[in-house]
């Protein structure tokens, strides 16, 4: 056969607004097929069609292993061979490694009422054995490192018979080494026939590992491609639909000092650490996933108490006990995680930024003015073009680029000296993308010193003066932007110091 | 095996020798068959209904409704008994009406959670005030004796088997009964997906509602079951005797180590649970502790053992190690 | 439909409580009599005051079990006090303390440690009411001076001071809410604590003045009652409980927090007294009042859910209109 899946004229609709438009895919049997798009391209909308959770406007064709096939729910594309792995993986910490390899099957699929945990055992051993891991099977799963973790929800896919998997962003919580392993995996998967859909805003990712590409853009089927005959240049023109220009980065002078850190050592987060910070500086802080790089930042911010070492703001030193305090001395921290972090996704634009700069917004009798909130809010909306420009619309509603928007604007309401910022651009889309790195580099004119956290090596080379790398909890090693290259960096995060 | 000795309930069970030991030294009766059977006779109800709790919990939701749902089933089955002949069929059919109007309102519970998606804490408050209203409305707070039963149910309330009271096999069998449906049947497994992430559970194909209705509706089962053994232990019906109990049925299921927001909970930590309770009360009363004693330190034995449990947690999850620092 | 969704749901209560009202004052005989009209302003205050400390509570997504016993301890204490020939400010200044102690108990359970709500309040619910009974062996407590009894029962106008009270506490609520940091605080942690941290909020000390208001709302509403009833009892108010988390959902806030209004919990209070007072009146026995009050709280809900999901169409339709589809969530 000659593709395993095919979807044609599919097309989905809201009310308002049209999500996909007469998009097709085919997926050829034991190829790895990279689904690429700006975020709202439709992607995650192709794929929820496919497996079930939303159905595709009438005039839609799905043909999978030659048949035609409509699904209505998860379970019945599973159970027909497709299989997906969300990004959070959807497993369950508190069941055991087996129960979530065998979850919906627990009675080993035969109609039995009763649970057969002997027969989920081996499968579950015998799974997770195709993939190279072997773990005790009864363990609850949240014991499990993530990286083990997604293992197990590829064992599910295979437990399934799984003829098609679809994996949305696999990489995003693993270190170097586990990617690597994951590759090796994907590779014997192909072997097997069986073919994955793989989704990830990580070009370089995509060009290791995949065999042919499909754009979609704005709901709409750009082209697919084989590996050949693409390149990255040619693949962002493509999802973008126009030139992306790269950041000018100007000589920086660099200021006084705003922080120094000595020796800041915390058992089991990172060891030894000292740098220091210059106003109107941008130092990029990476290395692999697990190298104690956000545990380092939250350590600056006082959300993790450090063992022993010394931090000085503008020469002096200070204990910080609490996020309050170190909003005092005017340092500032966007998270990681926009929306679990960073954000009250109930609530309007205006009342997740007015939150650090309360003190701001008090009259005389020391009551808050929402007048003042709301001008507060419309000057950052216009300052960092925030859409929609609805300062009552809650901040849930919006894309996560002008989601991360937000908190940013919530943090330059502090005006702080020290901003930390950790991975800036996480699931945001190109154009975005470079808005905020252009931004970044606008505010080192106002003489604040930024530490970026990032695992995108493109973005660390893109916007910082200073490149600190971190490995396994100390810092392995510092290059100067000019003289920086993806390789050194690699080397420092990968093999250390010297 | 090993698992089980680091487990939350090996922490309660070693509370509960500990007590056990002080109190059968101060009290040499305390050790007595006939006290420990007092103790379990004494907490069938609560052994029961905990037991149904302890799946309500375990899906992250909650019943205060089955103290009511208990009352209700024993004051339809208590009147109801006064039409019945004195015959062993009474038996029967008592249990049937007890366990059919448990299970009914159960599942009206169960259906105002899945379909309407209204908070189990608001709908089965609201449900609580309807029964308790309803109840008082009925019955005007008039209590059952005895004499109101067939003698053939009073007789059977006081069978033994090997010496053993029907109540407390009654309170194994529920107990078997609820760890069978857990560890082994597809639904019982269900419960713990859905405490445990019930986003996944969906995706993974299974039926939230469906699920939400079995918890609440085995909850009024077990309500139904606990009016029979509460009739059979007091050989009354007090409609007003309940009242508040839902609590302590609470209590018992958290002291046993069960995760209020849902996604961890067994049968052996709910029966420690309520073992310990009822050690507890046994143990004052020998003791000639006041009464009012009771409540004091019943509350400080929870706010203990919750405070406990959660700083383990915590401990435990600070000991993951994050980074693998170089040393 | 798109207008109906712009009444907010408070406002829905409101209405209904006007109909309500109307209806009961048509077919009640009585229920517009001075007598009636002054027992229900008499009444209300004790359930209200509980009821704003309540739903304070629920808005940071926890639940205070306690707040009846914190209530009928310090209202104990006070009564002691009062009948120990001590002058009424001072013991109803040891009643405040005592009250804020249990305030602080439980404050410091749930927020310096971080134990669950429900499970720290349900263990202090009991030892407040264990202390209680060894205090008083569950006999009651009376014999206040006549110049305490006026609290409970006195007017200023036509209006009970009981009712000015709970008024002039709702109004400070609403502002502290509104206007104050704590109150702004409240919502924020109420509907993500992480981020609250995360944006600099001392989160420990919003919960703990959390529970200190509603051991303060208590203990008001304890001195209140012991005052109408002149006498002082383990039970005072122990069934106000569920009439208080009934009251703030009724009222529109959510039990998972991060949000509120004080106005919908007043009118939820103020529909519960006039539904009481009225069926009363009517010789439809307290037994049935209390079933109907389980059908509104089910009824009232039910229909926001139904609200809900039409508004959250709605804002699909709005997300898709701005620059994303991707953030629909499922």
């Amino acid at each position: 056969m000659e593709f395993l899946l095919q979807m044609r004229k599919v097309s989905k609709t809201y009310p308002g607004v049209k999500a996909l438009d007469g998009v097709q895919i085919a997926i050829k049997p034991g190829e790895v097929h990279a689904l690429i798009g700006e975020n709202g391209a439709g992607k995650s909308t192709l794929m929820k069609i496919l497996v079930g959770v939303e159905s595709a406007d009438e005039g839609a064709e799905i043909e999978f292993a030659g048949e035609k096939v409509h699904f209505s729910k998860p379970i019945d594309a599973t159970l027909k061979g497709i299989s997906i792995i969300y990004q959070d993986l959807s497993l369950f910490p508190n069941l055991s490694v087996a129960e979530n390899i065998c979850i919906g099957r627990e009675n080993a699929g035969k109609g039995y009422y009763r649970v057969q945990w002997k027969q989920m055992k081996l499968l579950a051993e015998k799974t997770l054995a195709e993939l190279g891991l072997k773990v005790d099977v009864s363990l609850p799963l949240g014991k499990l490192s993530i990286a083990k973790q997604q293992l197990v929800a590829i064992a599910r896919s295979l437990a399934f018979d799984s003829k098609l998997i679809v994996m949305d962003e696999p990489t995003s919580s693993l270190s170097s080494g586990e990617v690597e392993h994951l590759y090796n995996i994907i590779e014997d998967l192909r072997k097997r026939g069986i073919s994955i859909i793989y989704i990830s805003h990580k070009l370089k990712e995509l060009f290791t590992v995949a065999d042919r590409f499909t754009v979609l853009r704005d709901g709409k089927f750009v082209g697919s491609y084989d590996k050949d005959d693409m390149n990255e240049d040619k693949l962002i023109s493509l999802m973008v639909g126009r030139k992306v220009e790269v950041i000018n980065r100007e000589e920086n002078k660099g200021g006084e000092e705003v922080l120094r850190v000595e020796a800041l050592s915390k058992r089991g987060n990172f060891k030894d650490i000292s740098f220091s910070l210059h106003a109107g500086e941008i130092i990029g802080i990476t290395g692999l996933v697990g190298a104690g790089r956000t545990e380092l930042a939250q350590a600056l911010f006082a959300l993790n108490k450090p063992d022993s070492g010394n931090i000085y703001i503008s020469g002096k030193k200070v204990d910080l006990k609490s996020s309050g305090d170190a909003v005092k001395h005017k340092m500032a921290y966007i998270p990681e995680s926009r929306q679990t972090q960073g954000l009250f996704l109930r609530q309007s634009i205006i009342d997740n930024i007015s939150v650090t700069v309360f003190d701001q917004m008090l009259n005389r009798f020391g009551f808050i003015e929402r007048a003042r909130e709301k001008q507060l809010a419309s000057e950052y909306i216009q300052i960092l073009d925030i859409r929609p420009p609805l300062a009552e619309m809650n901040a849930g509603q919006l894309s996560g680029g002008n989601q991360q928007k937000i908190v940013i604007a919530k943090w330059l309401s502090t005006e702080p000296k020290i901003l930390i910022i950790d991975e800036p651009t996480n699931g945001i889309d190109i154009g975005a993308k470079t808005e905020i790195h252009k931004l970044l580099r606008r505010l080192t004119n106002k003489g604040i010193g930024i530490i970026v956290i990032s695992s995108e090596l493109p973005e660390v080379l893109a916007v910082s003066d200073r490149i600190l790398v971190m490995k396994q909890g100390r810092i392995s090693g510092e290059i100067a932007a000019a003289e920086a290259t993806q390789e050194k960096i690699m080397n420092f995060a990968v093999l250390g110091a010297g | 095996m090993k698992s089980f000795f680091k487990s939350k309930e090996m922490g309660i069970l070693a509370v509960l020798v500990f007590l056990c030991t002080v109190l059968s030294v101060n009290n040499p009766i305390f050790l007595t068959l006939d006290n420990i059977q007092d103790i379990l006779k004494a907490n069938s109800v609560l052994a029961i209904l905990a037991m149904g709790m302890t799946l309500v919990i375990i899906t992250g939701g909650i019943d205060v409704s089955v103290a009511a749902i208990t009352s209700a089933a024993m004051v339809i089955t208590g009147h109801s008994m006064k039409l019945l002949p004195d015959s062993p069929i009474s038996i029967l059919l008592a249990l049937i009406i007890a366990v059919a109007s448990g299970l009914i309102i159960g599942l009206l519970n169960g259906t105002l959670i899945s379909r309407l998606k209204i908070p189990p804490i608001v709908t089965t408050l609201g449900t609580m005030s309807i029964i308790n209203g309803s109840i008082l409305y009925f019955t005007n707070g008039v209590f059952l004796n005895s004499s109101n039963f067939p003698q053939v149910f009073i007789r059977f309330s006081d069978i033994k088997l090997a010496g053993i009271s029907i109540l407390v096999y009654i309170i194994a069998l529920v107990t078997l009964i609820t760890w069978y449906v857990m560890k082994y049947m597809m639904i019982g497994r269900s419960v713990f997906a859905i405490g445990g992430n019930p986003v996944s559970a969906v995706r993974a194909g299974i039926h939230l509602e469906r699920t939400q209705l079995f918890v609440y509706g085995y909850m009024g089962f077990l309500a139904g079951i606990a009016a029979m053994t509460q009739m059979m232990y007091t050989k009354s019906v007090d409609p007003n005797g309940m009242l508040g109990f839902e609590l302590t049925v609470i209590s018992a299921v958290v002291i046993g180590g069960a995760n209020i927001l849902g996604g961890n909970g067994s049968v052996w930590g709910t029966l420690l649970g309520v073992l310990l309770l009822g050690v507890m009360q046994n143990g004052l009363i020998l003791s000639h502790i006041d009464t009012y004693w009771q409540k004091v330190i019943v509350g400080l034995v929870i706010l203990s053992a919750v405070s406990y449990d959660y700083l383990q947690h915590k401990r435990a999850e600070s000991k993951q190690l994050k980074v693998e620092v170089q040393a | 439909m798109s207008k109906f969704s712009k009444i907010s749901k408070e406002t829905m209560l409101g209405f209904i409580l006007v109909a309500l009202f109307i209806l009961m004052s048509i077919i009640a005989p009585g229920f517009l009599d001075a007598y009636n009209l002054s027992n229900m302003m008499f009444q209300l205050p004790e359930l209200g005051i509980l009821a704003l400390g309540m739903m304070v509570v629920i808005v940071t997504g926890g639940i205070d079990l306690s707040i009846t016993f914190t209530s009928s301890l310090s209202g104990v204490i006070t009564a002691m006090c009062l009948s120990g020939h001590f002058p009424v400010a001072v013991a109803i200044f040891i009643g405040i303390a005592v009250g804020l102690i249990c305030g602080l108990l439980n404050g410091f359970f749930i927020a310096v440690i971080g134990v669950s709500p429900i499970l720290v309040t349900l263990g202090s619910m009991v030892l407040f009411e264990g202390i209680n009974l060894t205090i008083t062996k569950g006999n009651a407590i009376s014999g206040f001076p006549d110049s305490f009894g006026n609290i409970g029962n006195m007017s200023i106008g036509p209006i009970p001071l009981p009712v000015i009270i709970f008024l002039v506490l709702a109004a400070i609520t609403t502002v502290l809410l509104n206007r104050t940091v704590w109150g702004r605080s409240v919502y924020k942690v109420g509907i993500n604590p992480v981020a609250a941290q995360f944006s600099g909020l001392n989160v420990k000390k919003v919960l703990m003045f959390v529970y200190l208001f509603s051991a303060f709302m208590a203990v008001i509403a304890s001195i209140i009652m012991i005052s109408r009833y002149n006498s002082a009892k383990v039970d005072l108010g122990s069934s106000y409980l569920l009439l208080t988390v009934s009251a703030a959902v009724l009222g529109g806030t959510e039990i998972s927090g991060g949000y509120g209004k004080v106005i919908g919990t007043v009118y939820a209070v103020t529909i519960f007294q006039v539904l009481s007072n009225g069926l009363n009146l009517l010789g439809i026995p307290k037994t049935v009042v209390d079933i109907l009050m389980g059908v509104i709280l089910i009824a009232v809900l039910s229909l926001n859910y139904v609200s809900a999901r039409m508004s959250h169409n709605k804002s699909i339709k709005q997300s898709i209109k701005s620059s994303s589809s991707e953030n629909i969530c499922f």
